[in-house]
């Protein structure tokens, strides 16, 4: 990423509150018109970093710069960010409207332009009707649609969204997500937005990073982060996962075997430094198995093994095998097209599916 | 630090606050603690001269608490937890002296029971000598056991009524319920409803003035040294002592309410029922409330009849004499500059209370600790003593051109401070601070912020700081006694010259007169707030 394109920027940042580290030197870029997501569990730094980015704490090394330029000497409301909060924030003595105009009316927009870009935005986020209502007469999902509009409404360089959707319900907060990406892509504004919920990330960001006691874990695009994981952390953090031990038996050009168990295995070689005899940890989402009655043949790598357990969760049934000591966590998808298995199964999946952690 | 710094209009505001408060409240105070130096307060505390008043007022404050709080806890017990009738009158009767001046009571009392006292020489043909301890404890056992009963009444409130059903429910009586459970949970609350009230009483100035006799305490000396001998050094000594007990009895309820409790006055009684006591302890409780508020009623009315009859009680002759007498030349202008120095020290008290409460809560910077301190301090400050302190610092010849309506205004409002800024504090708390975030965030600096958002959401906060501000400035006699002018007298000042110059008839026609204003004012008041207004507990 060059300079040019960097949109937010955020430089070797460390913020301590007394004695406590909770973002410690972390660096990430941007780009503009991209939907950027800092994805972690609570206590990760990730909701400190984006106030940051917004002014409302300062970071004690480091810079932050939007656009090209060094933010950190700016008071919050110079810095172009617009900040949708949690909880909402509405101002619960403003009706929508009045909350909706509030950054125009700041800005000193002329009664007019503001009178059309409040109905424009309102539209846009599908309030049209509800001007007149206060914040206390809407329900969660409104109220959150009257916070986006809020934000946007001030035509912000980066919109700032800290857990946006955390307050409603799932099957809300699903529907909310499709209109979030879709409001997004539409605009072309960057977006940096906060979430504990992987789900959530994946299916949202153009970019992601991952956040754990402070720092960055690792940052990409969604099926990077979710296929190749640097660390268990990771693997384990974004979505179910197999980790399984192995140990590298022989190395090539692009690569790797490994052993686990009494099996033996010539799958992708990560990009971290591996030698021979190391211990590494293989990493198998549940999803990248086919399982199957023992006597089926199958392609790739084949695992013999036995069902422990299984649990239904209507899209997909979720068996515990056991393979060799250890149970494995294998998904099957559409569980109502085939008969419930027990017993002896055989599992398969494609080499390429499993992903080395050298950690 | 830095957020200050990247907005220079913040820290202007920040450092306009600190400065006024540091020369209106912690200047005078110094000025008082410091007159006597130390050569001083060595020869003063030889010479012994204190200790007498100092006994005075620490038996007196123990006698007075513990009787009033006796019949205020009575009053709430039968207001929180009865059933018995006529609870909207008792409540009625429950605020009316909370907004006249205690001293009023002494009035009444030497009107009633003094050696041409109605009842004491009308019914009883006794003359009986009332001045001294017993007179007084008898006064302020009567002038303050409302304010008693309205701190108590609100700490038992709090308790919650779920817990009391829970033990009714498992079988325990009304009274084991509020032994056993209302009583423990509510126990820091009443403490700090004791201490309170103990401090009312301390300092206490106008009831022992008039009708201590001899019998001297800390504010009355203080006061007569220097009305009579011009003893300056004696008299700030005394005070400080004064101040000393005060602050003790201050932090003591701070310890046990964490200084969080914030009493207002609203009349309204709780929804939530609480599990029934039985009939004749609500009963009882009726006699009591009858009883009490009849002695209410009989020093109002007392004042009433008194101000409308030519000469009480030997005359009863109607007559608007002395009502034309407390409107007309300087007895109207002392009504008149009542009536505008409270209204002006009560808006600014309310906004400034407001403001530097908004910023101490909300602030990031180093040395709001210290700030918030200071802005609570007033509370346990005594009228007597915070007097002194403006009249030690201000009352200065190169200060002249200055008009001393002035000064009286300041001294009210920063005397009063503390309500208005634990009412703010309190409001705050109930404001997240991503309301504050969101209007900086979309594009407000925060004192726009401030003004648009935080100022129109704490409107009951301003109005609790308002109205309880204009209450004590109308009622106070202690504070004003030190700062007055004859074109700046104020109804107190009044009322206490006209009891002195025995004109019963104007000085009871002047208390009607100016409790009848400060309830004209306050309903005009409740109509412009569309009726919601609340009287915070005058020491937040």
């Amino acid at each position: 990423m060059t300079p040019e394109t960097a949109h937010v920027r955020v430089s070797h940042v460390t913020k301590r509150f007394g004695g406590v580290t909770a973002v410690d030197d972390v660096s990430f870029e941007v780009p503009k018109g991209a939907f950027a997501t800092l994805l972690g569990p609570s206590g990760c730094g990730k909701t400190t970093t984006l106030r940051m980015i917004a002014g409302f704490y300062d970071p004690d090394q480091g810079d932050i710069e939007i656009a090209g330029k060094r933010v950190n000497e700016l008071p919050v409301h110079r810095r172009g960010t617009a900040m949708v909060f949690q909880d909402y924030a509405l101002f619960p003595h403003m009706t929508v409207r009045d909350n909706v105009a509030y950054g125009l009316r700041v800005a000193h927009v002329s009664r007019s332009e503001r009178e059309r870009r409040v109905a424009e935005t309102l539209a846009f986020v599908g309030l049209k009707g509800l001007e007149g209502r206060w914040p206390n007469q809407l329900s969660g999902g409104q109220q959150q649609r009257v916070a986006v509009a809020r934000a946007l409404v001030i035509e912000p360089q980066v919109l700032l969204l800290d857990e946006p959707l955390s307050n409603l319900d799932a099957k809300l907060r699903e529907q909310l997500r499709v209109e979030m990406r879709i409001l997004q892509r539409r605009l072309g504004m960057t977006f940096v937005y906060v979430t504990h919920d992987q789900e959530e990330a994946l299916s949202l960001s153009d970019w992601i990073a991952v956040m754990n006691a402070g720092r960055v874990e690792q940052a990409g695009a969604p099926w990077e982060i979710y296929y190749h994981p640097k660390t268990a952390f990771l693997a384990d953090f974004v979505g179910a996962v197999n980790l399984v031990p192995a140990k590298v038996t022989d190395l090539a050009d692009g690569t790797v075997t490994v052993s686990f168990g009494r099996h033996h295995a010539k799958v992708r070689r990560p990009e971290a430094p591996l030698r021979a005899g190391q211990e590494v940890q293989l990493c198998v989402r549940p999803e990248s198995f086919t399982i199957a009655p023992p006597d089926v043949a199958a392609a790739g790598l084949s695992l013999p093994g036995a069902t422990v357990r299984r649990a239904f969760l209507g899209d997909t049934m979720r068996y515990w095998v056991k393979v060799d000591d250890r149970a494995w966590i294998v998904d099957q998808p559409d569980p109502g097209g085939s008969a419930t298995l027990d017993g002896a199964v055989s599992l398969s999946l494609r080499a390429d599916r499993v992903h080395v952690i050298a950690e | 630090m830095r957020s200050l710094r990247r907005e220079p209009a913040l820290l202007l505001a920040l450092l306009a606050v600190t400065a006024l408060v540091l020369l209106f409240i912690v200047y005078p105070q110094l000025q008082v603690v410091l007159t006597p130096g130390p050569g001083g307060y060595v020869q003063f505390l030889q010479e012994g001269t204190w200790l007498v008043p100092l006994r005075n007022s620490i038996q007196l404050t123990i006698l007075s608490t513990t009787t009033a709080v006796l019949l205020g806890f009575i009053y709430a017990y039968a207001m929180v937890y009865s059933n018995m009738r006529w609870k909207p009158f008792f409540r009625l009767i429950g605020i009316l002296p909370l907004l006249s001046p205690p001293f009023v009571v002494a009035a009444a009392y030497t009107l009633l029971f003094g050696a041409r006292g109605v009842i004491s020489y009308g019914v009883f043909g006794q003359s009986p000598n009332i001045y001294g301890l017993n007179g007084v404890w008898g006064v302020q056992t009567i002038a303050f056991f409302p304010f008693a009963y309205q701190l108590i009444a609100d700490a038992l409130s709090r308790s919650d009524p779920r817990m009391e059903q829970a033990a009714h429910n498992l079988g325990a009586g009304s009274w084991r319920v509020f032994r056993t459970v209302t009583l423990p949970l509510s126990r820091p609350g009443l403490g700090a409803a004791i201490l309170t009230t103990a401090i009312y009483i301390l300092e206490d100035f106008g009831n022992p003035q008039l009708i201590g006799g001899v019998f001297y305490v800390l504010p009355t000396q203080a006061y007569s040294l220097i009305s009579s001998f011009g003893e300056y050094t004696s008299a700030a000594a005394l005070s400080t002592i004064l101040l000393l007990l005060a602050l003790g009895l201050y932090l003591a309820k701070v310890r046990l309410d964490g200084g969080r409790s914030f009493v207002t006055i609203s009349g309204r009684a709780s929804s939530m029922p609480r599990p029934p006591v039985s009939a004749a302890v609500s009963r009882a409780c009726f006699v009591a409330c009858f009883l009490l508020a009849g002695v209410i009623l009989l020093v109002y009315g007392s004042l009433v009849v008194s101000a409308l009859t030519l000469r009480f009680p030997n005359n009863l002759q109607f007559t608007t004499e002395h009502f034309q007498y407390v409107l007309s030349g300087t007895n109207g202008d002392a009504l008149r500059n009542t009536l505008v120095f409270s209204s002006v020290a009560a808006a600014v008290s309310a906004v400034f209370a407001l403001f530097a409460g908004w910023l101490v809560q909300r602030g990031h910077w180093k040395g709001r600790q210290a700030l918030d301190l200071l802005l609570i301090l007033p509370a346990a400050i005594p009228g007597i003593f915070f007097g002194l302190g403006y009249l030690l610092a201000f009352n200065q010849r190169w200060l002249d051109f200055v008009d001393r309506g002035w000064l009286i205004i300041i001294a009210f409002v920063f005397w009063n401070i503390p309500v208005g800024y634990q009412a703010a504090a309190a409001g705050l708390r109930q404001i997240d601070r991503s309301i504050d975030e969101a209007a900086t965030s979309l594009g407000a600096s925060s004192l726009r912020g401030f003004r648009d958002v935080i100022l129109p959401m704490l409107g009951g906060s301003l109005r609790v700081g308002f109205v309880t501000t204009f209450v004590r400035a109308v009622t106070t006699l202690s504070l004003v006694i030190f700062l007055f002018t004859p074109p700046t007298t104020v109804a107190t000042i009044r009322i206490y010259q006209l009891v002195g110059d025995l004109n019963w008839g104007a000085a009871t026609a002047y208390t009607v007169a100016d409790i009848g204003m400060a309830i004209i004012a306050l309903s005009v008041f409740a109509v412009l707030a569309r009726g919601r207004i609340a009287l915070g507990g005058a020491r937040a």
